[in-house]
């Protein structure tokens, strides 16, 4: 069965933390969901949401965000929608973490972290608002979970 | 459309501006999006038809006007459609009497720039309650809703009868239901949502309880409520400088509406300008930006 929850704050960063405890307080209904699972989609959405403030709604007036968090029994998905500047993500250079400490540019592991922390991103312009759709798959994480019960 | 909003090259696949809808246009897949230029650009009487689905028949039938017919019992029309051919807009309004000041529902939707809608105008007053002439100053000139002048005899009337700045009578109650059906009828026309602008903190606070959220303003909000609790700098200029700035008026939605029209924005330096919402079809976003607010 299908679980959707749905959170909107300003786009500003004091609503950071009540995205975190909305998606710490939906995750816990969930019993196959871990820390780590939970640590990765909170990271995703910091840092998807840091992007929104700080590139979406740059020189504007900042409007909302609207976390949609939908949870079923193989996949936690989380859409953002804002209303600021779009971009591309296809446009966006992934860093380079394997380059030298001192020849690494500052910033930019926005998108980095977020493709690290899920297991598929997408990105659409619609009428109804900017949607970056986040999705992290649970079947693979009760695998894991199940290989590691069998280990011990 | 939306200042500022800069879309990929290829965006959602949107209806060209054909001129009217043809059968084969409406063959076609049902999830594109129809313009209201395209509707405007059909025959009369299928506009009258299509239009009907923007006002709620039981608003109607409550002032005794028949729904279909948009007459009143003695034959008289009571329903105002205008939607002119090639025109990009629709009004439609709707009054108990023959006086224009009875007016108790108009709607304005219009297509903005990339093929969505606009509702530039919602008006739902009861047209049985007292009218304040705060839509023009005491010698006939308009005021805008007191945004361009102002009508300050009426506009403190309007106050202390419990309205909100910019009403020029009560309000009909019946918000929730235009606005359901202001959904049902975009939907059928294949939009997934609409904007507009709130002309005040009222109206604003209004939308959010309709399920709107923001496109620009969000934090505006935030910070008007913040700056409102006891302390803030909002707060301070309820000092009685003015009969719109009252210590009390920091607890309800009306009463910061007032103090926001009477300029107390000008300690933040900032206006009440440029403030836009949008509303997704069929979905609440849940805004609160006045928690457990007081009217």
């Amino acid at each position: 069965m299908t679980s959707t929850h749905r959170i909107t704050r300003a786009a500003h960063l004091e609503s950071l933390n009540d995205f975190r405890e909305f998606i710490k307080k939906q995750c816990a209904r969930v019993p196959d969901i871990n820390e780590e699972f939970l640590y990765d989609v909170q990271l995703a959405v910091d840092e998807a949401c840091t992007n929104i403030m700080t590139h979406g709604y740059a020189d504007l007036n900042p409007g909302s965000i609207i976390l949609d968090l939908e949870i079923d029994p193989d996949e936690l998905t989380v859409t953002l929608t804002d209303f600021g500047h779009s971009f591309e993500p296809s446009h966006t250079p992934i860093p380079d973490v394997d380059a030298p400490i001192e020849e690494r540019a500052l910033g930019g592991f926005g998108l980095f972290f977020i493709l690290q922390s899920v297991d598929a991103m997408d990105y659409r312009v619609t009428e109804d608002g900017n949607k970056m759709i986040l999705t992290k798959y649970l079947r693979k994480q009760l695998k894991e979970n199940n290989e590691d019960r069998s280990e011990t | 459309m939306l200042k500022h909003f800069r879309v990929k090259p290829q965006p959602e696949q949107v209806v060209p501006d054909l001129g009217a809808i043809s059968l084969s246009l409406l063959e076609r897949d049902a999830t594109l999006p129809f313009t209201i230029r395209q509707l405007n650009n059909l025959p009369e009487n299928v506009k009258q038809r299509l239009y009907r689905g923007l006002i709620p028949p039981t608003l109607l039938t409550r002032f005794a006007i028949d729904p279909i017919h948009w007459i009143n019992t003695n034959k008289e029309p009571r329903v105002f459609l205008k939607a002119d051919s090639n025109s990009g807009k629709v009004l439609i309004t709707a009054r108990n009497s023959s006086d224009s000041s009875d007016e108790f529902f108009a709607l304005e939707l219009a297509d903005n720039s990339l093929n969505g809608i606009e509702l530039n105008l919602i008006v739902l007053n009861d047209p049985a309650s007292l009218r304040y002439s705060i839509d023009e100053t005491e010698d006939g000139q308009p005021t805008m809703f007191g945004t361009l002048n102002r009508n300050l005899k009426a506009e403190e009337q309007a106050f202390h009868a419990g309205l909100a700045p910019g009403q020029v009578r009560a309000g009909l109650g019946v918000s929730r239901m235009v606005f359901e059906q202001i959904d049902t009828f975009l939907s059928m026309l294949g939009h997934r949502a609409y904007f507009l602008e709130p002309l005040t903190y009222a109206s604003a606070w209004v939308f959010e309880r309709r399920g709107f959220a923001y496109v620009r303003g969000h934090k505006l909000m935030d910070d008007i409520h913040h700056e409102f609790q006891p302390g803030g700098a909002l707060y301070q200029c309820l000092d009685d400088g003015s009969p719109f700035r009252k210590r009390e008026q920091a607890h309800t939605v009306r009463g910061r509406a007032w103090a926001i029209h009477d300029g107390i924005l000008e300690a933040l330096n900032v206006r009440w300008d440029k403030i836009r919402m949008v509303k997704q079809i069929g979905r609440n976003a849940g805004v609160e930006t006045f928690p457990q607010a007081e009217y």
